[in-house]
C-alpha cells in the first residue's frame, strides 16, 4: 500500500476502476467457468451412466453364458463414440471379461466391485452393474474422454481471457475519461494553492467546479486566502508605516550623533587648545617662582622659602592635571593603531615597568591563565591595564596585597579583569569614579594621584567599542572588567 | 446400438474357457457343470405365457428326462429364484403330463426315442434343451454343442415361436445357430 499511497491521483482512480473491473470480471469469469464445467460434466457423467446402462445390458447374456469375444465385441461398438477412452467388463467374480481402449488402473478387477454407479472422484469414469434377473452377473466400467472437458475449460478460459482485455481496455478509457471528475477539481486545488505558495499572491482564487464535498474545499480554501489576503494587506500597510518611522528615527538619530560628535570635538578642540595655553603661564610662574627661591634666597626667611615651595608644587600639580586633561583631549581626538596584539606581552611590559613599585607595595600579581590576542591599539591598552594595576595597587590597606589578571568568556566577547584585595568602592561612587577628576580621598591619601586615570581608561575602552564596569564589596575589595571589540 | 446389428451369429474360440482349468482346480468346470448352469440361465432369457403357470406363486419346473449326465452340478443351482419364481428340479423317466415341465432337459440316452419326446410336448410351451446332434432338426428348441471344449449351443426360433416361448434376442445372439421360421436349420 505503500508504494500505491505515492501515486498521483489520477493514477489511484484509474488503478481502483481496473482493479475493481477486473476482479469482479476474474470473479465472474471462473464462477461461470466453474458452474459450467460443472454442469458439463454432469451432462457427460449421465451421458455416460446411460451409456454404460446400455452396454451393460448388452452383455447380460455374453456374461451368462461366459462368452467373452461377444462382450469384447460389444465393447469393441463404443468406437464409434470417440468421446469414450477405454471401457471394461467384469464377470460376477471380479474377473476382467473383457475391455476396450487405453489399459491401465481402470481394470483392476477391485475396481470392478466398487460400489454400483460409482463415479471415479477426479475422471468422468462410470461402473454399472450387469443384472441379470436381479441378480449381479457382472460389471461394466466405461470411462469418458476428459479432452472435450478441457476444451471446453480452454474455450472458456480463453473467452474470458479475451473479454478481460476488452473490458480492461474499455474500462481503462472509460476511467481515464471519468477519473477527471474527481481528480480534475483535487488538482486544480493543488495548483492554485501551489501558484499562492510560490508567488505569494493571495488575490488567487480555486475555481468551484461543483457543489460536493471538493466544492467546500475550495470554497473553504478561498475564504482561508481572502483572510489572509486581508491580514497580508494589513501586515504590508503596517510594515511600511514602521519603516517609514524607523527612516524617520533614523535620520533623527544620525543628526544628533552628527551635532553630538560635533560638540565632542569641539569639545576636546577646546579642552586640548584651553590647556595647552594654560601651560604657557604656569610654566612663567614657576620659573619666576624658582628664580625667587634661587636669586632672593638670603632674603626671605623660612616661612616665605616655605610658601614659595607650596607655590612651585602646585604649579607642578597644576602641570601635571593640564597634562592628563590634554592627554584625555587627544584620545577623543587622534586615530587609534589597531593591530594584532598579545595580551599577554603588554601586561608582562606593564608589570615589568611597575615591578619597583610592586616590590615596594609588596604586592602580589596573579595570571590565573593565558590571556588571548585581540586587534586592539597596543600602547592605549596598555595604559588600560597600567591605570588598573596602579589603583589596585594604590588603594589598598592590606598587609598582603594581591592583583589578579585575568579573562573570563562574556555573552559575545571575552571580558577581561583586574581584581585586587583592596578598600573596595561603595556602590554610589560606582559611576563616580570614572568621572574626571573626581577624587574619592584625600589628594595624600593613597599616594595622591591626579584622578583622570580611570577617566582616561573608560574613553580608551570606549574607543574600542567596549563596555568597562566594576563590582566592589567595600573592605574586601574591587573587580574593574571591560571588554573590547575586535574591529574598531 | 450399431454394433448389436453387426454381431456375428457364429462366434469363434474364446480363450478364456480354454485357458481356466489351467489357472486353479478349484475352478475347473467340467462340461456338465457349465452346461447345468447354461440350462439355468436360459430361464432367464426366455419369456413363458402366462398361460404356463397355474398362477403367479407357481414355481418354474426343470425336468430332466432320462440318464441325468449333471451329477451334483445341477441341484447347485435350484432353488435360486428366476424371475420371482421358484425353481424346482424333476428328475423324469417319461412325459406324462407335457404341461409340469417348462424346461426339459432331454438326455442323449433318450435319443431314440426324441421324436415321441418332441411331439408329446410339441403344443406346449416347454423349453426343450437337447444334447444331441441333429436335435433341431427334429423339433427341439436348444440344443448344447461343443466348439472344441467351450460350450455353445444353438436355437431354433422357429421351434420355439410355435410353442408360444419367447427368446429373448440377446440369447439369439449367442446361439452358433438360429433355425429361423420356414427354413429350419439355415
Amino acid at each position: 500500500m505503500h508504494i500505491l499511497q505515492n501515486l498521483p491521483i489520477r493514477q489511484k482512480l484509474m488503478l481502483i476502476a481496473l482493479l475493481t473491473t477486473g476482479g469482479a470480471l476474474v470473479m465472474a469469469g471462473a464462477a461461470l467457468i466453474y458452474f459450467d464445467v460443472t454442469r458439463f460434466r454432469a451432462e457427460m457423467t449421465e451421458d455416460l451412466g446411460a451409456l454404460t446402462e446400455i452396454v451393460a445390458n448388452n452383455c447380460t447374456a455374453a456374461l451368462a453364458f461366459r462368452d467373452d469375444e461377444a462382450a469384447a465385441e460389444t465393447l469393441r461398438a463404443l468406437r464409434a463414440r470417440q468421446d469414450i477412452v477405454s471401457a471394461a467388463v467384469y464377470d460376477g467374480g471380479g474377473r476382467l471379461v473383457a475391455s476396450y481402449g487405453e489399459k491401465g488402473d481402470a481394470f483392476l478387477p477391485a475396481e470392478a466391485r466398487a460400489a454400483d454407479g460409482h463415479t471415479e472422484p477426479g475422471g468422468l469414469g462410470v461402473f454399472r452393474p450387469v443384472v441379470l434377473k436381479g441378480e449381479r452377473i457382472g460389471t461394466v466400467y466405461l470411462r469418458g474422454s476428459r479432452d472435450e472437458l478441457m476444451g471446453r475449460i480452454r474455450v472458456h478460459g480463453l473467452t474470458v481471457g479475451v473479454v478481460f482485455l476488452a473490458s480492461g481496455l474499455a474500462s481503462l478509457l472509460l476511467a481515464s475519461g471519468l477519473q477527471r471528475i474527481v481528480s480534475q477539481p483535487i488538482l486544480d486545488l493543488s495548483e492554485t494553492a501551489r501558484a499562492v505558495s510560490e508567488r505569494q499572491s493571495y488575490a488567487l482564487r480555486a475555481t468551484k467546479a461543483g457543489a460536493d464535498e471538493m466544492g467546500d474545499l475550495v470554497d473553504a480554501f478561498n475564504s482561508m486566502l481572502e483572510q489572509i489576503q486581508e491580514r497580508d494587506s494589513a501586515l504590508l500597510k503596517a510594515k511600511g508605516e514602521l519603516e517609514r518611522r524607523v527612516e524617520e528615527r533614523t535620520l533623527e538619530l544620525a543628526q544628533r550623533n552628527d551635532e553630538l560628535a560635533q560638540s565632542n570635538k569641539e569639545l576636546d578642540d577646546f579642552a586640548y587648545i584651553a590647556s595647552h595655553d594654560l601651560k604657557e603661564p604656569l610654566r612663567g610662574i614657576h620659573n619666576y617662582s624658582s628664580f625667587l627661591l634661587e636669586d632672593y634666597a638670603g632674603k626671605l626667611d623660612a616661612e616665605g622659602r616655605s610658601k614659595l615651595e607650596t607655590l612651585m608644587r602646585l604649579t607642578r600639580r597644576m602641570e601635571t592635571l593640564i597634562d592628563s586633561l590634554l592627554h584625555y583631549s587627544r584620545l577623543g581626538r587622534v586615530d587609534l593603531a589597531i593591530d594584532r596584539v598579545d595580551l599577554n606581552e603588554i601586561v608582562a611590559e606593564v608589570l615589568d615597568s611597575l615591578a619597583i613599585t610592586l616590590k615596594q607595595e609588596e604586592t602580589e600579581v596573579r595570571i590565573p591563565r593565558p590571556l588571548p590576542t585581540v586587534r586592539c591599539d597596543r600602547a592605549r591598552v596598555g595604559e588600560i591595564f597600567s591605570n588598573l594595576v596602579v589603583n589596585a595597587m594604590r588603594y589598598n590597606d592590606k598587609p598582603r596585597k594581591w592583583i589578579e589578571i585575568g579573562v573570563i568568556d562574556g555573552e559575545e566577547l571575552p571580558v577581561f579583569y583586574v581584581r585586587d584585595n583592596g578598600i573596595g568602592i561603595s556602590e554610589k561612587h560606582h559611576d563616580a569614579v570614572f568621572r574626571i577628576f573626581k577624587r574619592l580621598h584625600g589628594r595624600d591619601k593613597f599616594g595622591g594621584g591626579t584622578g583622570a586615570g580611570l577617566t582616561i581608561v573608560k574613553k580608551i575602552v570606549e574607543r574600542h567599542q567596549g563596555r568597562i564596569w566594576l563590582e566592589s564589596s567595600p573592605g574586601e575589595g574591587t573587580t574593574f572588567f571591560f571588554t573590547l571589540r575586535e574591529e574598531t | 446400438m450399431a454394433v448389436l446389428r453387426r454381431l456375428p451369429a457364429l462366434l469363434l474360440f474364446a480363450a478364456a474357457l480354454a485357458t481356466a482349468p489351467a489357472a486353479s482346480r478349484a475352478q475347473v468346470a467340467g462340461e456338465y457343470d457349465i452346461k447345468a448352469a447354461f440350462l439355468y440361465n436360459f430361464t432367464k432369457f426366455v419369456e413363458w405365457p402366462p398361460t404356463a403357470f397355474f398362477d403367479e406363486h407357481s414355481a418354474l419346473n426343470l425336468c430332466v428326462l432320462g440318464e441325468d449326465p449333471f451329477g451334483r452340478s445341477l441341484p447347485e443351482v435350484l432353488g435360486e429364484e428366476a424371475a420371482g419364481r421358484k425353481l424346482v428340479l424333476l428328475r423324469i423317466g417319461k412325459i406324462a403330463d407335457p404341461t409340469v415341465c417348462h424346461v426339459l432337459f432331454i438326455s442323449r440316452s433318450e435319443r431314440r426315442r426324441l421324436p415321441q419326446i418332441l411331439a408329446a410336448v410339441r403344443m406346449f410351451p416347454v423349453l426343450t434343451v437337447g444334447d444331441t446332434p441333429g436335435f433341431l432338426d427334429q423339433g427341439g428348441i436348444v440344443n448344447f454343442t461343443l466348439e472344441g471344449s467351450k460350450v455353445r449351443f444353438e436355437i431354433s426360433q422357429a421351434a420355439a415361436e410355435r410353442t408360444g416361448l419367447r427368446i429373448s434376442s440377446k440369447l439369439l445372439r449367442l446361439a452358433t445357430r438360429v433355425a429361423e421360421e420356414g427354413r429350419p436349420g439355415a
